[in-house]
């Protein structure tokens, strides 16, 4: 369609027209992401190959010293006079050695199995005593740590062939070789982001990403109430979680709910962003908008609900909504009957619906206090001379006000759905997943994927189950977070409100 | 080091001896009996000395364990004996326990239903042979039964209290009403007084299934699959269809709510009645004064018949670590903490009823009609023991169901798919 084309639709026709333009570009968006994926393990794998390539021309090229450090770390460094350097790679050498020998090995050589000695009963007289046999769990665990110290001794490792290169090379060049109290000396100049980084990466891998690796292995076992260490073992079962997951004829009936509970979850977050968005707003236009007195108290008695913590109005909210809860006895005392409305227990429309309202509550406070900042930075000459070209306020919101709003704000608005999707506070703490049903697998009407992951965890020890949810939910919010953010103008166009 | 641990232990020695002797003739007489049992006992502690043992209980009984446990150390002049008492609320005892059975407590307080797991997990000990004979002796026969997995006894009975029952405001229930749900609810409704009980929570809620006949039975050989007991179906969704059609009859004055909300409902003159438990009692008791009434379940009337209602009932139990250092000791301190004498002084001083036949016949339980109450539901009870992860969301919602507004209480069909389909989640591993 040509532009001029377009110009001439209704705005509903323009609606129309954009939303099946979104819909039609959408596969290409989501092949193309998953070709930037491809694209991204193409690197690495090249990466790694070039790193092998140069692994082996360093020792083809090296010389005695530099050939021995590829057996005995250090040994490069020691014998061109770097003794303190050298005898650092050494010892990393020798406390792996022993790690392995007493820890690592013999965990890591159980990983393939997850243990094969079960846990047995000992009787002496009448007594009874356990001896414990493999914890799978454990070994997991350790493996886990292994895998990564092992990689950790494997950068030393190349690191200590590729100084040993170097050293070389400087001293056939008969270039200067820095002595140790030099290097630390660079590590506070030339090396300044290794010496303000480190600190951050180690500590994000090892309560980040070891914790997650761990987690992410258990979606592969099964380790559930059938099979709970120390008693009994679990093991490897491939992709059988996810099959679970995602059938619906087995019988079971973890299929459907999952399946139904996704559709709630989606539904869920795009109300729980939107509304609070675009109610926030409004608000928030109101109270700037010229010739509104004693700006400052409604803008401090909206941002007081902010001061009392979520889950306290939450559970607060809870209480008054109960069948005797303040609301109901308020109504009835207006009325003058008795009202006894089940606003959480009833049907499952009732329950939704009064979540998504209750969640505008603890939600709309941040949106006015984020958009009245922002609404306060639009340059008013915009408006100004919208005003002399005849713009009334309706198109001056359409045409000023929401496009700046939406450039500024579209990355928030994503982790705000992102956000949503794992909103466990408003769904747990108010319904508790209720109205309860017979349809679902240990899930009621109002659980989104996060509370039904949190219940078969904490009452029905399903841990495979759970974890396998948690990487699929992953998945889905990596993906849709990534794709949205690409497509929106703030990412497309970084200069258009500068 | 050790010399101070001996003067500590003699100096603890000197005071209970003295303390045995300040009190009346019958206590002394007790502890003479306790001193020759003990020296018949000291032999079971095998070669184990130099003893240190950690003790789990809750919050509110810390305090009584740690008197109990210097009286058991005590007991034992010739052994090194250190206990280390430790507050940790008995549901997380277990949770405890599967994640590190090697840091956990020796001797643990349990609730039945938390055993099947740390059997499952072989990290409780089985009761040992020696004292299995008397254990079963002493304690009421039902509690033995909820302690036993696979024949085997694994935790010594340490309460049987775990229980819900009618509370009631006497100047709203009038004598003898107490005994129908029938009339229960009628006057409440007379007195425009609710009535209150927690019918979405499973806890509660199977009583509308157990009262009809259909109980739960044990699991299956998988340890993890429920198993119910052979039922009348009919029977069955009659008493769910009459527990239904009473609580849309009395629409108004039936609530289903938590029962905290059942002793301030007494506190405000709102409510009439409810089922609650014997954790509640003393606030209950607070906000009735002398119009505090307990009773037995009351029974309702399904098709002209007026059937018992059916209630779950817990025990407590101590357990002992499959872990421990010390098996021997801290099955001899298991025993020594659910003995007689330490029921009672349960009873006395935290309204513990007791499982221990003597113990519950003894002056406090008898005097206390709530322990009363609750002893008489327990005849009328399934234990709550044996009891699949999964029975409870829907056993609740099935509760729930019965209860809701738009439920027609006399489809008999709608009532037959619900159980059907609440019966085969419970079963669904």
């Amino acid at each position: 369609m040509k532009y001029i084309d377009y110009k001439q639709l209704n705005p509903f026709q323009k609606f129309a027209y954009n939303f099946t333009k979104f819909f039609k570009l959408l596969p290409g968006r989501v092949a193309s992401f998953f070709k930037a994926i491809g694209r991204f393990f193409v690197r690495l794998f090249t990466g790694i190959g070039k790193g092998v390539a140069n692994y082996v021309t360093r020792f083809i090229k090296g010389d005695f010293a530099v050939r021995l450090s590829y057996l005995i770390f250090g040994f490069g460094n020691l014998a061109k006079g770097q003794i303190i350097k050298g005898i650092l790679f050494f010892l990393s050498e020798v406390a792996y050695v022993f790690f392995m020998v007493f820890f690592g090995w013999g965990n890591l050589s159980k990983f393939g199995t997850l243990g094969t000695e079960a846990s047995r009963e000992m009787e002496v007289d009448g007594f009874t005593q356990t001896v414990f046999g493999d914890n799978s769990m454990l070994i997991l665990l350790y493996s886990v740590v292994t895998i990564a110290v092992t990689a950790l001794v494997l950068v030393i490792y190349i690191a200590n062939t590729k100084s040993a290169a170097k050293l070389q090379q400087l001293k056939s060049e008969g270039k200067h070789i820095m002595t140790f109290k030099e290097e630390m000396k660079d590590f506070l100049d030339g090396k300044f982001h290794v010496t303000m980084l480190s600190l951050p990466v180690v500590l994000i891998s090892v309560f980040t990403i070891m914790p997650l690796v761990f987690m992410i292995l258990i979606a592969f076992t099964n380790f559930n109430k059938q099979h709970m260490p120390p008693g009994t073992l679990f093991t490897w079962v491939g992709f059988e979680n996810f099959a679970d997951l995602v059938s619906v004829t087995s019988g079971g009936k973890r299929g459907v709910t999952f399946i139904e509970l996704t559709k709630w979850t989606i539904v869920w977050a795009i109300f729980a962003t939107f509304t609070n968005y675009i109610l926030g707003m409004i608000v928030a236009l109101m109270i700037n908008k010229k010739g509104i007195k004693l700006k400052a108290l409604w803008r401090t008695l909206f941002v007081i609900t902010i001061a009392v913590p979520q889950f306290v109005s939450l559970l607060m909210m809870n209480q008054m909504l109960q069948v005797n809860g303040a609301i109901n006895v308020l109504l009835s005392e207006i009325t003058g009957t008795e009202v006894a409305i089940q606003f959480l227990n009833s049907t499952p429309l009732m329950a939704r619906v009064t979540v998504i309202v209750i969640n505008c509550w603890v939600g709309i406070p941040y949106t006015i206090l984020s958009a009245s900042g922002i609404l306060m930075n639009i340059p008013a000459d915009l408006y100004e001379s919208a005003r002399i070209d005849g713009a009334g306020p309706v198109k001056q919101f359409t045409k000023i006000t929401l496009p700046y709003m939406l450039f500024v704000t579209a990355p928030s608005l994503i982790t705000q759905f992102v956000g949503n999707i794992n909103n466990f506070n408003v769904i747990y703490l108010l319904t508790g997943g209720g109205p309860s049903t017979e349809q679902f697998y240990q899930a009621g009407y109002t659980d989104i994927l996060v509370t039904w992951l949190f219940k078969l965890t904490m009452s029905q020890q399903d841990y495979d189950l759970a974890a396998a949810i948690g990487i699929l939910v992953f998945i889905v919010c990596a993906t849709l977070s990534l794709i949205v953010f690409n497509m929106s103008k703030s990412a497309k166009d970084e200069e258009a409100f500068s | 080091m050790k010399k101070i641990i001996a003067g500590v232990l003699a100096v603890m020695m000197m005071t209970a001896a003295f303390a045995g002797c300040s009190n009346s003739g019958t206590a002394s007489s007790s502890s003479a009996q306790g001193s020759a049992v003990a020296a018949d006992e000291s032999s079971l502690f095998g070669d184990e000395d130099n003893i240190k043992l950690k003790v789990w209980g809750p919050d509110k009984s810390v305090d009584l364990l740690k008197k109990q446990c210097d009286a058991f150390i005590a007991k034992y002049p010739d052994k090194t004996i250190s206990i280390d008492v430790v507050a940790q609320g008995e549901n997380d005892a277990a949770t405890q326990l599967l994640n590190d059975a090697s840091t956990a407590a020796d001797v643990f307080g349990l609730p039945s239903d938390q055993l099947n797991k740390l059997v499952n997990a072989k990290v409780i000990q089985k009761v040992a042979t020696s004292f299995l004979d008397d254990v079963k002796a002493n304690n009421e026969e039902n509690v033995v039964k909820a302690g036993t997995v696979d024949d085997t006894l694994y935790a010594f009975p340490e309460t049987a209290d775990n229980g819900y029952y009618l509370v009631y405001d006497k100047s709203v229930i009038k004598e003898g009403d107490e005994a129908k749900l029938e009339t229960v609810l009628e006057d409440c409704k007379a007195a425009g007084r609710k009535f209150i009980m927690s019918a979405g929570d499973g806890f509660y809620a199977c009583m509308f299934v157990f009262t009809g006949g259909c109980q739960t039975a044990g699991l299956e050989e998988d340890g993890l699959t429920q198993k119910f007991s052979d039922y009348d179906e009919t029977e069955v969704i009659s008493t769910m269809q009459a527990f239904s059609k009473l609580f849309h009859d009395y629409s108004g004055t039936f609530q289903s709510l938590e029962v905290s909300n059942i002793s301030s409902g007494f506190a405000s003159g709102t409510c009439g009645a409810g089922i609650d438990g014997t954790w509640d009692s003393a606030s209950n008791q607070a906000a009735l004064g002398d119009n505090y009434g307990a009773a037995k379940l009351p029974t309702i009337n399904v098709n002209g018949e007026d059937k018992q209602i059916v209630s779950m009932f817990g025990y407590k139990y101590i357990g002992v670590n499959a872990a421990s250092q010390f098996p021997r000791a801290s099955q001899i301190l298991a025993n020594y903490l659910t003995s007689e004498e330490c029921q009672v002084q349960r009873a006395e001083e935290l309204g513990w009823g007791p499982s221990n036949k003597a113990a519950a016949s003894s002056d406090v339980v008898t005097k206390s009609a709530t322990i009363k109450a609750v002893l008489e539901q327990a005849k009328h009870s399934v234990a709550q023991a044996d009891l699949a992860d999964q029975f409870w969301d829907p056993m609740g919602n099935l509760g729930n169901k019965l209860i809701a507004e738009n439920t027609d209480p006399t489809n008999a069909d709608y009532m037959k798919t619900l159980l059907e389909d609440t019966l085969a989640n419970i079963k669904d591993v």
